[in-house]
């Protein structure tokens, strides 16, 4: 009897643990408001295709070294990064093409979202502005170029290099200057004569709202998917609209090649990029809609990158600008802003 | 105890293979990337890239400054207070012991961020500079050196004062008058007779205090900012930021000879003959 209810938890188990292989979906997200995005898409998810989602989070560099150690047998089916480091990984031969036929509302996308990085090696399914969050009480901003001014000498944060908004700061910075972004040289090296007026370079928008919610810092570029945490502070913060208008950048959706599980990473990626599941991310405040299609109230919306006339407005680095010259800000920038 | 070695060894064994197989061989695996060229070969080229670069060259030399900082001024405050704490009555010796011991019992990360509130702009410091009207507006205090510098005495004081309170104890008890009547000012009574006596102590604590300085990466991290790198904090960028794991190996590897070498010569010092 004990040996025959053995073979039967075994057979149950072996099955089992079959049926987890095959509805299994891994992806790999930023770790930010998990909490939220599980409520508004991951357990939904999983109601609908009857499978379950594992989720591995992470910075973009972990994320990155992981699908790349794994490229011949990928561990990651689908992930979301952003645009440039999506390049990255699609130049390395680690992405396979998105079969857009197989995306209900791509023709519903912003056409920037719609093949953001080329060869349908990623779809775009978040924007975000970039620009000044500041201390109305007491300083305005008016311009890009004021944050290395004297009004915010000793009171300023900027991002690091290496991070998102770095450099989208420079992008902005050389622009208030007078640059076309070409080459961000000069742009640099006036940071690095400011580095003494620099509070701190910061690597994380918790950690920039900390240190504006200690009044270390007044004013500092950030992305908008930050300004919540702003917003709700009791200190008097406002988000700067330069003459040079706002910097900004997208997130993107991609798919590993030979994953073996396109299916459901498809179903995954249609559901994500639909009307109602962009309304309900963007109605909880996690991320602004890549998809034409969506309304939100105006008090949602005064929270997000939203809207044509926005997104069309922002000033959007090439990510293959970024790739081509990381290295030689980063060199540049250790040696004249950091040291 | 032992009626054959073999049982010994055969006890020692599952300590001796959980820790070879758990933090041996990753640390070995781990600095082998930095003795290794793209090819797998044997090269120091690593060390030679990353002492080519100013910054990790300054970052170098503020880790070594601050750790040799912070433990001679660990030392100087240690022994004060160590020849404080064994000079007083029994009880009141455990309350103060207690009181030093305490702050290890607190999480590093906690008693960091109680710097901020301390070192800010509208913290305790500059709210009394700015009352006495030694400066009109609050000055910079936090993402410096000096921050850092005393972020790291206050975490790792502690060690010294207990190494040294250690050391102190085992001094006999009329050596010290017995100098003194013999003419000796405190000055020579500490450097012919203290110090000599409490080499030990000075070495495992200064061992200590060094190493945690030269390790800490909380610290710098939340006092210093990537203003203040210091080596782990660099390290932690090569991993995290620029996934340069040759770099990281390389550094780990340079804290790790810093730690030994400053072992090495505390101990020297200790041994020559006052």
């Amino acid at each position: 009897m004990t040996r025959h209810l053995s073979v039967i938890a075994l057979a149950a188990a072996l099955g089992a643990t079959s049926a987890a292989a095959q509805d299994t979906l891994t992806i790999s997200v930023y770790s930010f408001a998990q909490d939220a995005y599980k409520e508004a898409l991951y357990d939904p998810f999983e109601e609908i295709c009857n499978c379950e989602l594992v989720i591995e989070t992470g910075n973009s560099v972990e994320r990155m070294a992981k699908i790349e150690a794994n490229a011949a047998d990928p561990v990651i089916d689908m992930a979301v990064i952003s645009s440039h480091d999506a390049l990255s990984l699609a130049q390395k031969g680690l992405l396979q093409p998105i079969d857009t036929s197989r995306i209900s509302s791509f023709d519903r996308l912003y056409p920037a979202a719609q093949d953001p990085i080329g060869d349908n090696m990623a779809v775009g399914y978040t924007f975000y502005a970039s620009s000044i969050v500041y201390r109305e009480d007491l300083v305005s901003i008016e311009s890009w170029s004021d944050l290395l001014g004297d009004d915010l000498a000793g009171n300023v944060s900027l991002p690091n290099i290496t991070g998102t908004q770095g450099p989208l700061t420079l992008m902005m910075l050389d622009k208030a200057a007078g640059g076309d972004a070409s080459d961000f040289t000069g742009t640099i090296s006036a940071i690095g004569e400011s580095a003494d007026d620099i509070v701190t370079f910061y690597s994380r928008s918790s950690e920039l709202a900390q240190l504006m919610n200690q009044e270390e810092v007044i004013a500092a570029p950030v992305g908008r998917f930050a300004w919540s945490r702003f917003k709700s502070s009791p200190l008097p913060f406002a988000w700067a609209d330069p003459v040079e208008g706002q910097a900004g950048g997208m997130n993107v959706m991609l798919m590993t090649k030979e994953n073996g599980n396109e299916d459901l990473a498809y179903m995954l990626m249609d559901y994500w990029l639909s009307a109602e599941v962009q309304t309900r991310i963007a109605e909880a405040l996690i991320d602004s809609p890549a998809n034409m299609d969506v309304v939100v109230s105006d008090e949602v919306a005064e929270n997000l990158t939203y809207g044509a006339e926005l997104i069309n407005s922002l000033n959007i680095l090439d990510p293959a600008e970024i790739i081509a010259n990381r290295d030689g800000w980063v060199e540049q920038w250790n040696t004249e802003v950091i040291q | 105890m032992f009626l054959n070695r073999s049982e010994g060894l055969a006890l020692a064994l599952p300590a001796a293979l959980f820790t070879t197989m758990v933090f041996l061989v990753p640390v070995a695996i781990l600095l082998s990337i930095a003795f290794q060229d793209g090819a797998g070969a044997f090269s120091l080229q690593g060390y030679v890239d990353f002492f080519a670069q100013p910054l990790n060259r300054s970052v170098f030399l503020r880790t070594l400054k601050l750790g040799i900082l912070v433990a001679g001024t660990a030392a100087v405050i240690g022994y004060a207070a160590a020849f404080c704490i064994v000079n007083l009555p029994a009880t009141s010796r455990g309350r103060i012991f207690g009181l030093v011991v305490l702050p290890l019992m607190i999480s590093p990360v906690a008693r960091t961020y109680a710097w901020i509130v301390i070192l800010g702009r509208t913290g305790i410091v500059n709210d009394t500079i700015v009352g006495l009207g030694l400066s009109d507006t609050p000055i910079r205090l936090l993402f410096t050196e000096t921050a850092v510098f005393i972020g790291l005495l206050q975490l790792f004081l502690p060690l010294m004062i207990i190494s040294l309170v250690s050391a102190m104890e085992n001094i006999p008890k009329d050596v010290i008058p017995a100098a003194r009547v013999l003419g000796a000012n405190w000055f020579q009574v500490f450097f012919k007779v203290i110090l000599p006596l409490t080499r030990e102590g000075l070495v495992i604590g200064g061992t200590l205090v060094f190493t945690g300085a030269l390790t800490a990466y909380i610290t710098p991290a939340i006092l210093g900012g990537s203003k203040v790198l210091m080596l782990e904090t660099l390290l932690y960028q090569k991993v995290n930021v620029s996934n340069d794991f040759v770099s990281a190996s390389v550094i780990a590897m340079i804290l790790i000879v810093m730690c030994f070498s400053a072992n090495l010569v505390l101990k020297r010092i200790a041994s020559v003959k006052g």
